[in-house]
């Protein structure tokens, strides 16, 4: 495959623009704003189009990656952002109020892409609220009839966010 | 992100640019985190969604002219079949969007638009 087109999707705050800023070996474009709600007092920017970056995995695949608005009040640009997308990466707060709730949110608005492209859930913050634990993720996502890989994952640590796009990677060369 | 009375005084503003301009159709004051703070409308538009749809295109204007270092964006204009649609900034927070279905009156709105989006900052700034 020439070129990958991936999406960050998932949670206020969960990391999608820190996991890019992480992984891009460009300057990241991002359109991040001063939060005027109550979103401001977890975090002081939030995006309100897109993220986007760009890196290389070991083999020469090249990656292009875009992240979403966290928020339900900007789903219309999910779906704008999806088009043409061959994976997607949703990320979930584990130290959030409902971050079961949270994931089923992205799973029901993404389904039909999870269904026909693949898909990968980092799970992030786990070092500050354990739970729920993976298993509990896992029971979650088999009540939804899924099947996806999930990972706890530090989206500071570039080498821990990087697994997780070689494993969808892996995913979509094995599908494609 | 703006108060009871700002609200009010700035749905006033808007329901004079309506008024004095025949031509505007609806305008819409959103913080630029896709929040609605103030409305006007002669016609039914989904006003919610334009204030966060507005708050995304003034967000990508923002980032394109300064990846262009092409200064601030001052305001973006949607030429469409049915009319057109101007967004622009009112300060760093907040932006305004205006709408008309008359397709030759570009200079208009964004004439008129521009002086309401300046009442409001003054207002804003002074309260």
């Amino acid at each position: 495959m020439k070129e990958i087109k991936l999406v960050f999707t998932g949670s206020m705050g969960a990391g999608k623009t820190t996991a890019i800023s992480a992984l891009s070996e460009i300057p990241v474009i991002n359109t991040d704003v001063r939060a005027t709600d109550e979103a401001a007092l977890r975090k002081e920017r939030t995006t309100v189009a897109m993220d986007y970056g760009e890196m290389t995995l070991s083999d020469g695949q090249k990656l292009r990656l875009y992240g979403t608005p966290g928020q339900e009040r900007f789903s219309y640009m999910w779906k704008i952002l999806m088009e043409g997308a061959l994976g997607l990466i949703i990320l979930v707060d584990n130290a959030g109020e409902h971050p079961l709730q949270d994931l089923d949110l992205y799973l029901t608005h993404f389904r039909q892409y999870i269904d026909s492209t693949s898909a990968v859930i980092g799970v992030t913050r786990m070092d500050m609220a354990e739970q729920p634990g993976l298993d509990e993720y896992y029971d979650y996502l088999a009540q939804k009839e899924l099947q996806l890989p999930i990972f706890s994952v530090d989206v500071r640590d570039r080498d821990n966010v990087v697994m997780m796009l070689e494993a969808l990677v892996a995913m979509l060369e094995f599908a494609y | 992100m703006l108060s009871n009375l700002e609200k009010v005084q700035t749905t006033q503003l808007l329901k004079s640019l309506l008024q004095n301009t025949s031509e505007i159709c609806a305008a819409v004051v959103t913080t630029l985190d896709g929040h609605l703070c103030a409305k006007e409308q002669r016609d039914e538009y989904a006003l919610e969604r334009l204030a966060t749809m507005g708050s995304t295109l003034m967000s990508l204007g923002d980032t394109i002219t300064a990846e262009l270092k092409m200064g601030a964006c001052r305001n973006i204009i949607s030429e469409n079949e049915g009319g057109i649609v101007a967004f622009m900034h009112i300060n760093q927070d907040l932006v305004l969007v205006t709408l008309t279905q008359q397709l030759n009156a570009l200079g208009m709105l964004l004439a008129h638009s521009r002086r309401c989006a300046a009442e409001i900052a003054k207002l804003l700034h002074n309260t």
